[in-house]
């Protein structure tokens, strides 16, 4: 098991307000996994929460990565293991050029040909929401990780755009085993990615867990996630 | 250009010798106190008799920049250098003046007046490097005239503070003239104390003033930036300070004095500190806490 997340209750650090409740799920090397949720579900929480932002606090469980126990982890310490994130919102970083910071993660050349145009610029100043997602991709490989969590991904991607991220992802990630974790609101992606694994996530817990994307994605598309809320069935389907 | 490498220096002073003084077709350069004695009509330039320095009188085009280093090597001295720059009519002149400190504890100190004249319709785009030590002591107070037409950019960069800084800028701007200061400062450890005026003089004169400080490690840095518009003319102020650490104070104050109506004078002012979600977003990348920080001040201070 690469990540196993067990029993995880996190709270915001200066407000002691609960915003994950009694997480439990695991990935393995080289597998891809879907977390979804509708806005404000906690989705995003739990992917800052692996990556070891400080705003949120582990008040109960743990996290393993690679059998070893990482909540006391600093966010780099956790880089250097094997995990990174791609933000869904990435700050943007006035004066610092991406071409400076991805050659102070890796002096090698960057491993996708489509972030070359925008090197010279600055981190996420003035980049359109394709652009960023490409941006953020190129970090992540070169970041060499074990395992990646993409913050959604696809949003505010056309379909074109939407399917050189999924054609990226599969051939840089999911072909040399890295596993990945991908967080999506719509879950459009999920058809290039087809993850082994879903859950579904509302109200800082996963109600839902299944093997079967399409027949979630189907769900979702007739109920939407009201469905999920009503729904008592909670074991993996 | 490397602060270091000066081999092409016009004018090259260590600690208080003239090391070099290149000939330069269509420009005079000379210790400021050879030109007192030999151009009685430069005197009016100077408030005394200069003991050091240089003065550079620029008669034709050039097409290649001037290049001034003056250096501290030894330890405890002390320079005092008055400077003057006179640039004839309609030139355009690139300028590159280093001020620097060769090692470590010196103890040196660096005191600067200059003068700078920017004759009818030229142009001067002067960048003013300082890097110090922590054990030196600098004051530099130089002075702009910008003459009708012409147009001034001012860039002064200090990455590398001394303990104590003290300078002083004030422009002059006249009849259609434009006159630009960017100041870039990082204190460390440092007492700052930074004095920026331009003075809009003339009908149609524009002043602009950016000024960046980032100060960390127990720096105070004080600054009065300020535009004074007595012809129908336009200013603008921009400080900006980021105090990297809680043992730092920067205090800014921006002045505005208008006294024509049809001048137009505005100006921003901001102090922060580093970003939370820049520091986690790089650490996310990485890098370390410290690593971090350094590449979001660069920026800061590079933008």
């Amino acid at each position: 098991m690469l990540l196993r997340v067990k029993k995880l209750t996190v709270i915001l650090a200066d407000k002691n307000q609960t915003l994950l409740s009694d997480i439990d799920f695991s990935v393995s090397a080289g597998q891809c996994v879907a977390l979804l949720g509708p806005n404000g579900s906690g989705k995003t929480v739990l992917a800052h929460t692996i990556m070891g932002d400080p705003r949120y606090i582990i008040k109960q469980g743990q996290i393993y990565f690679a059998g070893t126990v990482i909540n006391h982890l600093s966010p780099e310490q956790r880089v250097k293991r094997g995990i990174a994130v791609a933000w869904q919102n990435p700050p943007v970083v006035p004066g610092v050029k991406l071409g400076q910071l991805l050659a102070k993660v890796d002096s090698k050349k960057p491993t996708l040909s489509l972030v070359v145009p925008f090197l010279h610029r600055d981190i996420n100043v003035g980049l359109s929401g394709g652009e960023k997602k490409i941006s953020e991709l190129a970090q992540l490989l070169s970041l060499r990780p074990k395992l990646v969590i993409l913050d959604e991904i696809d949003s505010g991607l056309d379909f074109k755009k939407l399917k050189e991220v999924g054609k990226i992802i599969k051939e840089n990630l999911l072909k040399k085993k890295v596993a990945v974790i991908i967080i999506t609101h719509n879950g459009e992606i999920l058809r290039y990615l087809k993850p082994e694994k879903t859950f579904i996530m509302i109200k800082g817990k996963i109600v839902c867990k299944g093997k079967n994307y399409r027949t979630i994605l189907a769900t979702l598309k007739k109920y939407g996630y009201k469905k999920c809320v009503q729904c008592s069935i909670s074991p993996d389907r | 250009m490397d602060i270091k490498n000066v081999c092409n220096a016009q004018f090259l002073q260590i600690d208080n010798r003239i090391q070099n003084i290149s000939f330069v077709k269509g420009v005079e350069i000379l210790p400021s106190l050879t030109a007192w004695q030999n151009y009685p009509w430069c005197r009016k330039y100077f408030s005394r008799k200069p003991r050091g320095g240089y003065f550079i009188w620029v008669k034709e085009k050039i097409s290649f920049p001037l290049v001034t280093c003056v250096s501290l090597t030894t330890k405890n001295v002390s320079q005092n250098l008055t400077n003057l720059i006179i640039i004839e009519k309609n030139l355009d002149v690139t300028a590159k003046g280093i001020c620097n400190s060769l090692a470590n504890n010196l103890s040196g100190t660096h005191i600067a007046t200059g003068k700078i004249i920017l004759k009818e319709g030229a142009r001067l785009n002067y960048l003013h490097w300082h890097k110090w030590s922590h054990s030196d002591i600098v004051q530099s107070n130089y002075e702009f005239i910008g003459e009708k037409n012409s147009k001034l950019l001012y860039s002064y960069q200090n990455l590398f503070s001394p303990s104590r800084l003290s300078l002083k800028t004030n422009v002059v701007v006249k009849k259609k003239a434009q006159a630009r200061l960017e100041i870039v400062i990082k204190g460390k450890r440092s007492k700052i104390n930074l004095e920026e005026s331009i003075n809009l003089q003339g009908k149609d004169a524009q002043g602009a003033v950016y000024l960046k400080l980032a100060g960390e490690k127990g720096s105070d840095i004080t600054g009065i930036s300020r535009i004074y518009a007595t012809a129908p003319s336009k200013g603008h102020l921009d400080c900006q300070g980021l105090v990297i650490d809680k043992s730092t104070t920067i205090s800014l104050v921006p002045q505005l004095v208008c006294s024509h109506k049809q001048a137009l004078v505005t100006h921003e002012a901001s102090i922060g500190r580093v970003n939370e979600d820049q520091l986690l977003y790089l650490r996310s990348r990485g890098l370390n806490q410290k690593e971090a920080t350094e590449l979001i001040v660069d920026g800061f201070l590079k933008k």
